[in-house]
Formats: C-alpha cells, structure tokens, sequence
C-alpha cells in the first residue's frame, strides 16, 4: 500500500465537511438570535471538516488495516446481499433468502453442501414462519406459495 | 410515587408472565452472546432493535437490558476457559481466570464470577433505586441550556474517555451530529439534505443506521479475520467456591460493586472501564500482588463484579435525564423511541411501568443468571462449536428482515446495507462507530436544545455559562479536554503509544513488577495514578487470539 494511501480516509471526510457546509448555507444560516434551519448543520459540518483537516495530518497509519484476500469475500458477501434485496423486492423472501444462506454457509462458514443445503432451506423457512405467520410483517408477494 | 410504592409496582410488572419470559430470554440470549466470539451485545441489540417494535415498552426494555447484563456474564465463560474474552469487559478476566482455569481451579473462576455479578447487579440496582428519583426530580427543573449542556457532554466524555483517538472519535460525533439532521427541520419544516428522496423526509431511520454500523458492520469485520476451530480441554468441576474463595474475594466484590456502579453512571464509562479499574486497584491493595496473573481469585472476582455493577448502573443517567451513557443505552434509549417514549426526568411519572419494572426486573435477570449459570456453565461452552460463519450468515438475515419489518419499506434495507459497509471501512480505519451512533441519537435532541437557548438568550452565547448549572458542566468539559490534549501530546513525545486503551491495559496485565518503571498514570480512575507495574502485554493477552478484538466502542 503506497504510504500516503491513508491519508484518503480524512480526505473523504473533509470533502464531506465543505460538501455538507456549503449545502447548509444554501439552507439559509439565519444568525444566532435566529437560528436557521442550516445554521446547526452548518456548524456540526464545519467541526466535521475541521477534524478531518486535523487529521488529514496527524492521523496514524497504523490503524489502516490492509486488504487481504479476504476483502474480496466480504465484497462478494456484499454484492449477494444487495441481490437479496432485489429479488426479495421482486419475488418474496424464501428463495433469495435459500439463495443467500447458501452464498454465505459455503463461502465464509465452508460448510459441505450435504450441510448448507438443509441448512438454507430450514433457516429460511424458519425464518418465514417468524416473521411472517408469528410476527405478521407483511413480505413482499412470495412466488413459491404461490402470492 | 415513594420507593417502596415503586418498587411495588415494578415487581408487578416485573413478575408479569410475559415478562418474565422476556427477561428470562433477554438473560439467555445476552449470555449465548457473550460466549460466542464475534457478536458482541452491541451487535446483538441492534441486530434486535426492529423485534422490540412487536412489543410492550416496558417488556422492550426489560429484555434488552438482560442481553447487557447477561453478556456480562457470558464474556466470562471465554475468558476463563480459552483464554479469549467474549465481549471486551470481560479481557482483565483472562489474566487470572484463565490461569485458575489452568491450575485445575476453572470451576471456581466462574463460581465466583457469576456470585460476584449477582452481588454486583444487585448492589447496583440498589444504588439505582435510591439514586435515580432524586436526580429525576432535579433535571425537570432543567432548561434547554442545560441540556445543550448535558448531551455535549456525554458526546465529549464518549469520545475522549472511551476512545483510541479523541479527534477521530470527535470526527465520527460530527458525522453522527450531521447525520441526525437529515429529514425535516422541526421547527421551520425545511427539507435538509434529502436530495429529494421522499424516503429521506423523515430522516434516517436510527434502527437502520445502528443495525448497519453495528451489526452488519461488525460481522463482516469479523469475517476477515482469520477464524480458528475452538477446542476445550479443561474439565469444569466444583463450580461452586469454597468457603476460603470467598473469605479472599468477599472484598474485591465489594469495592468492585462501588466502583462498577460509580464508574457506570458517568457517561463514556461502562463494563470495560471498570473492570479495568477493579483490577487495578484490587492489584495495588493486594498484600502480594504478585499473586496477580497467577491465578489470583480476587483478579476474577473484583473485574466480574465491576463490570456487572456498571452494565446496571449506566440506566441511571438514560432514565432519569434522557442521556445515554455508552452505546448499548444509547441503542435502548432507540428502542424506547421507536415506541414513542422520550426517556427523561418525566420518565418515572409518566411511565412508572417503564422505570421500576425495569429496575425489579433486574432483581429477578440476576437471579436468573445466577442459577443459569452455575449449573449450566458446561452447556454454553459447547456453543463455541458454533463457527462465526455460519452465525454470521444468519444474523444478517435476521437483520435483513427484522430492518424490513419496522416500516415495511425495502429503503431501509438499502440504509443497513450501506451503513454496513460504512461500518466495516470505518473499523479498518480505526475509525470507531460508537461515537457516531451516540451523536446520531442525541443530534436532535441537541440541535432542538441549542436553537432554543439561542433563542432564549437571544444569540449570547453567556447563557450557557452563566447559568449555574450548565456552567459548571461546561467548565468540566473544558477541563476534560484541556487536559487530555496536554496528557495526549506528553504521552507522544516520549514517544508512547497514544491509545489511551493500550496504555490502560498495559498498566493493569500482570507480570514481572519493574520497580522504577516510568509508568505514567491512566487517565480513566483517580486511583491508577501510581500503578506500579508496566509491561508489554503479549499479542494473546491483548486481542485473545481470536476473533475478538479489544474494542473500546463495545462497553
């Protein structure tokens, strides 16, 4: 990793300060005696942007873990969760939850498929049967009963 | 209401069978959860935050409240037997317990852990009781430059007590400040930072930012880590103490109630702190104190109370001034909001089904645990054959779901999922979430405060000094932070690590006592000034081995 790389982390909250400072003096700041709806974001932006600055300098590099090749699982765990929410929106929770206890028992737990497949399958209907038939939340039309 | 009237009332609330059942499972789950490494009661409550929807306030924060206390008492069984704290209040546990553990004596270790917890707790929640109205009773009397006063404050000693780096956690405070004023201004009705996204007008949802920061956020940091198969050897037997353990440990669980439950109230403190200050001092009152790190009881007994005693104690400032005192309260203080109750100095009147039946049911969780845990011990150790894989596949399930449940909208999903990975950066970085979260939850509150005061005063800002009240608290901040910038440049010019953390823990492991030593004091408890031993605390000792981090963020 190139030895200012860490420096990118401050460098993001600092532009989120001045993004978020200029935003709220579009709000209108009005003045103390009258606050306006921007003058509070405006000032928690600007101690934000401020820290940031600090430690855009001072910041130790030591607390910078590195990317591992576990990174890019936790990255593929990630992209299996946003297709969860996707299909959950399209066609209900039982098959992207399978599908999503199926990514995750076999590539972060290594579980054997003779274990994460009834596994899957029990932990999503288990899960149906919680949240759906006992606590009443309403999910989305579910294809495989049929919705 | 008198205290006896209260209390009355509480056990009936306390004593009613649903929440029996909910304390009881609140104790069950906290204590599964601090066996198993990798989810913390942090994690556990958020990821738990949209179930308390379904339920009865009171009943709500009954069962959150057992998860903490409970996972004080889990944190323990780890500790002792593997020599790898399930949650980070219980890491001075290891220096001694896991030693007993090793001298045949592991039954004992955790005998006296959960007697000492039990004693804890309910010292605490004696001190609660006796503690909690009067203090209610003089924050009504409180204006908004008070509390201006008090919420700055409690976001200021979050950061700079409980944290590695002050700036940085400051920084996270803004973030957190910034965050909470998304959505419509309550007083002007003007759309902040929305972007116009209908979904935003309300603000973020605070269950979808927590259950993001710190449950997804925490389980996938704690996927990367390398993930080792746990074996257990030692063979527990005799659970209960002899009449000798708790001839030399009745003392250490004293001092260790006093100093949990003190240490609990102030915010920024909680089970990690005062553990670390119980084993401190019950070192240096030791007549041999290198017995310690050796198997000494009192190093188990001292720390396990603390930390319990603490866990109860940091309700008193959520219930009686609305302020949270570490993250876990400030996610209870969420779960209270979700169902439409403000906690503060109202509290006690308004909801005296809320206050006291959480207070008796305390009472009852501890019991629970005390008779959970001495016969049970062997049956939770075996949860560690549970991998963090397959926990972590669940949990994020749960999460999944549970977030959609609270407002039926697919939006929130997208919020844990991008906070979680907000969350996930930001622990790579060392950048903590709790301040964050903290900030979030107070924002508005602070914000509400502050416009009113200004409004009050008319734009000076001599009101929040010269009232008496605020003034004094404004003077405390100002001395907290003068004097941790000057200890903090001190410490780095001699060239000593900065985390406060490192240092702390550094000064309470045990080992070879070197006469002499510079030891600078530690910040956290008057009495560490002259501690006397420093060492290098061994990779093991510091983070366990395993895939529990030290982690300041987690009381």
């Amino acid at each position: 990793m190139s030895r200012h790389l860490f420096r990118l982390a401050p460098l993001v909250l600092l532009l989120l300060g001045i993004a978020a400072m200029l935003m709220a003096r579009d709000l209108t700041l009005g003045e103390f005696r009258s606050p306006g709806p921007g003058l509070w974001p405006f000032l928690c932006a600007t101690l934000l942007a401020l820290t940031a600055l600090v430690l855009l300098v001072v910041d130790d590099p030591e607390d910078y873990e590195p990317w591992t090749r576990g990174t890019v699982g936790i990255g593929l765990g990630l992209v299996s969760l946003a297709v969860f929410i996707v299909l959950f929106q399209e066609i209900g929770f039982l098959v992207p939850a399978v599908l999503m206890l199926l990514v995750w028992l076999r590539l972060f737990a290594r579980e054997p498929w003779r274990w994460a497949l009834p596994l899957a399958v029990i932990g999503a209907v288990v899960f149906h049967l919680v949240f759906v038939e006992a606590l009443g939340v309403p999910f989305p039309d579910d294809i495989v009963l049929g919705g | 209401m008198g205290i006896l009237d209260g209390l009355g009332e509480g056990f009936s609330v306390a004593l009613d069978p649903i929440n029996i059942l909910y304390v009881f499972l609140g104790v069950l789950i906290g204590t599964v959860i601090g066996v198993l490494p990798g989810l913390g009661p942090t994690a556990t409550i958020a990821l738990l935050l949209p179930l308390t929807y379904e339920i009865e306030p009171a009943t709500a924060v009954i069962m959150l409240a057992g998860i903490y206390y409970g996972s004080m008492y889990g944190g323990t069984i780890t500790s002792v037997l593997l020599r790898l704290p399930g949650e980070a209040a219980s890491v001075v546990t290891v220096f001694d317990g896991h030693q007993m553990a090793m001298q045949g004596r592991a039954g004992p270790a955790l005998g006296i852990a959960a007697v000492g917890s039990f004693i804890g707790g309910t010292v605490s929640v004696i001190g609660l009781i006796l503690l909690a109205p009067p203090l209610a009773d003089l924050a009504v009397e409180f204006g908004p430059p008070e509390y201006v006063a008090l919420t700055a404050f409690g976001i200021l000693l979050v950061t700079y007590l409980g944290t590695k780096h002050p700036v940085k956690a400051l920084c996270m405070a803004a973030l957190g400040l910034l965050l909470a004023t998304i959505g419509q201004d309550a007083i002007t009705g003007t759309t902040r930072f929305t972007f116009d996204q209908v979904e935003l007008f309300d603000g973020l949802d605070f269950v979808a930012v927590a259950m993001g920061l710190f449950g997804v956020g925490e389980i996938l940091y704690n996927l990367e880590q390398t993930e080792k198969a746990e074996q257990i050897k030692t063979r527990i037997k005799n659970i209960w103490p002899s009449r000798r353990d708790f001839r030399d440990s009745s003392g250490a669980i004293g001092r260790g109630s006093v100093l949990g439950f003190v240490l609990g109230v102030l915010p920024g403190g909680g089970g990690v702190i005062s553990s670390l200050a119980s084993y401190a001092l019950e070192k240096r009152r030791a007549k041999d104190p290198t017995r310690f790190g050796k198997g000494a009881i009192e190093g188990v007994a001292g720390p396990e109370t603390a930390n319990n005693a603490s866990s109860t104690s940091a309700f008193v400032p959520l219930l009686t001034l609305g302020i949270p005192a570490n993250v876990v309260l400030a996610l209870i203080y969420g779960a209270l909001l979700i169902q439409g109750i403000t906690p503060g100095p109202q509290l006690i009147d308004q909801n005296p089904d809320i206050f006291w039946g959480v207070i008796a049911s305390m009472f009852i969780g501890n019991l629970m645990l005390l008779a959970l845990n001495v016969p049970l011990v062997g049956v939770f150790v075996q949860l560690l054959r549970v991998r963090a894989g397959i926990l972590a596949a669940f949990a994020l399930l749960i999460t999944m779901a549970g977030v959609f449940s609270v407002n039926n909208d697919p939006f929130d999903m997208w919020v844990v999922l991008v906070f979680g990975v907000v969350g996930w950066l930001m622990k790579k970085t060392g950048f903590e979430p709790g301040p964050l979260v903290l900030a979030f939850v107070l924002g508005s509150i602070l914000e509400r405060a502050f416009r009113q005061s200004m409004l009050l005063s008319g734009g000076e800002f001599d009101i929040f000094i010269t009232r008496p009240l605020s003034g004094t608290i404004f003077a405390l901040m100002a001395a907290v932070v003068i004097y941790s910038t000057v200890r903090g440049i001190r410490r780095q010019r001699r060239g000593r690590p900065a985390a406060l953390y490192a240092d702390q823990l550094e000064s309470a492991a045990p080992g070879q006592d070197t006469p002499g030593a510079e030891s600078e004091g530690t910040s956290w408890t008057p009495e560490s000034d002259h501690d006397d031993a420093t060492r290098e605390v061994g990779p093991g000792e510091r983070d366990g081995g395993g895939s529990t981090r030290v982690d300041i963020d987690r009381p």
